[in-house]
């Protein structure tokens, strides 16, 4: 297939030099939902040397209204969403290295990977991951893409370290109970203008086009049509510990991060996140009926079922998921919604 | 006056898209706390705010005619 990437080496700022680079690069994709089967696909299909595509969870019915790389086979043999990516993208596209891992992108794996990437691309749904890969991306000096959707509602944004400010300087903290798309929904277009906004900043990237990055935070709605940059250039906080003067990388570090415990003999997992601002009960057993869960509750806790899913949620954010002894499995109920 | 942009979500619980407020010399975390308590919104705190399409931090002072956006970060992927 020598005339394979023919369209995109005509593209002028690629052209068969940019081509080499973008054969030449490895590119870390955290999870594997709808964002990630989009922003994999893309650059399986534009010829990326190596791609490592890490995620904890399994294909679901409920995944295939968005996430473009799945089947109902898959859903049906309940595979890893890592392993059904890694067959669909093998089929595409046989030149580029898949890697797949099934588990969860923890800093120390964050660690163990970053040494040999040239790009690492955001599709976690929460934000205790994100501000973990963008530690990593400062303390290793990687770039990142970050991407979110919910509903309409999509954004994106590229950290450049050196150059940019980072996620942390714009966030500052951790946002609690964020709108995610199991509670609030989603619709397939969102997913893919995010994909396309992050797409073109890897490609820009892997070519190493650096001028022609997007230094806005862009973020738009399909359904309300509208589309708003922010200019970035008094972002930067000098005093930030992932990316100032004296950086500490504190999302790193392990007293921020979410507490997963089995509760022995109980077929329980506690989960208790690193920020204690509190959940709003009400608000989320409102969200939870929605979905179909029965809720219970009292003012310091309610309890939920759907199904196979059972948990108590406190007052202070602290979960116990019943129903299983996996970890990987309640920290991504917790997180789909919770954010 | 002050032109306040509600995005996202944002704008289903304010029930508009945008409001007019009077908030020259105020900082945009007292806009918050403001346009919060005003409209019964409860994530602003973690709302990014623009002036003028330009990030602004917490600290900084709203001038006569600017223009202000909150952008709530989403977190699903």
């Amino acid at each position: 297939m020598s005339n394979r990437y023919s369209r995109q080496t005509l593209f002028p700022p690629i052209g068969k030099e940019g081509q080499e680079k973008i054969r030449s690069k490895h590119v870390l994709m955290i999870g594997a939902g709808a964002l990630g089967s989009g922003n994999a696909e893309v650059l399986t299909r534009a010829g990326v040397g190596k791609l490592t595509i890490i995620d904890r969870d399994y294909v679901e019915a409920s995944n295939l209204q968005r996430q473009q790389l799945y089947t109902e086979n898959d859903v049906a043999e309940k595979l890893p969403k890592a392993a059904a990516a890694e067959k669909r993208l093998k089929a595409i596209n046989s030149d580029v290295e898949i890697q797949a891992i099934i588990g969860d992108a923890t800093p120390e794996k964050l660690e163990e990977l970053a040494d040999e990437v040239d790009l690492i691309i955001d599709a976690t749904d929460n934000f205790e991951t994100r501000m973990a890969i963008n530690d990593i991306s400062q303390k290793y000096e990687i770039p990142w893409i970050y991407g979110a959707c919910v509903a309409s509602y999509g954004m994106s944004f590229t950290v450049i370290p050196g150059k940019t400010p980072c996620l942390n300087c714009l966030l500052k903290t951790i946002p609690i109970q964020g709108m995610t798309c199991d509670t609030g929904g989603i619709i397939g277009p969102t997913v893919q203008m995010v994909v396309a906004h992050q797409t073109a900043e890897a490609l820009k990237i892997l070519v190493e086009d650096w001028d022609a990055l997007r230094s806005a935070f862009v973020s738009f709605d399909v359904w309300r049509n509208d589309y708003t940059t922010m200019k970035m250039s008094r972002a930067k906080d000098p005093g930030c510990l992932s990316c100032g003067e004296h950086p500490e990388y504190p999302y790193l570090s392990a007293e921020n991060r979410t507490k997963t415990t089995v509760l022995c003999g109980r077929d329980t997992v506690q989960i208790r996140p690193p920020h204690n601002e509190g959940v709003d009960l009400k608000e989320m057993a409102g969200k939870l009926k929605a979905l179909g869960y029965e809720v219970k509750g009292n003012p310091y806790l309610l309890s939920a079922e759907l199904e196979e899913n059972r948990f108590v949620l406190f007052q202070d954010g602290r979960a116990l998921i019943h129903g299983t002894k996996d970890m990987a499995q309640a920290k991504s109920l917790y997180s789909r919604l919770l954010g | 006056m002050n032109k306040v942009l509600f995005l996202a979500h944002l704008r289903d619980e304010a029930g508009e898209e945008s409001v007019q407020l009077d908030l020259a010399g105020k900082t945009v975390a007292d806009v918050k706390a403001i346009v919060a308590e005003s409209y019964g919104l409860q994530k602003l705190d973690s709302a990014m705010t623009a002036i003028n399409e330009e990030f602004a931090s917490n600290e900084e002072v709203i001038k006569e005619g600017d223009v202000i956006a909150f952008i709530p970060p989403v977190s699903g992927g």
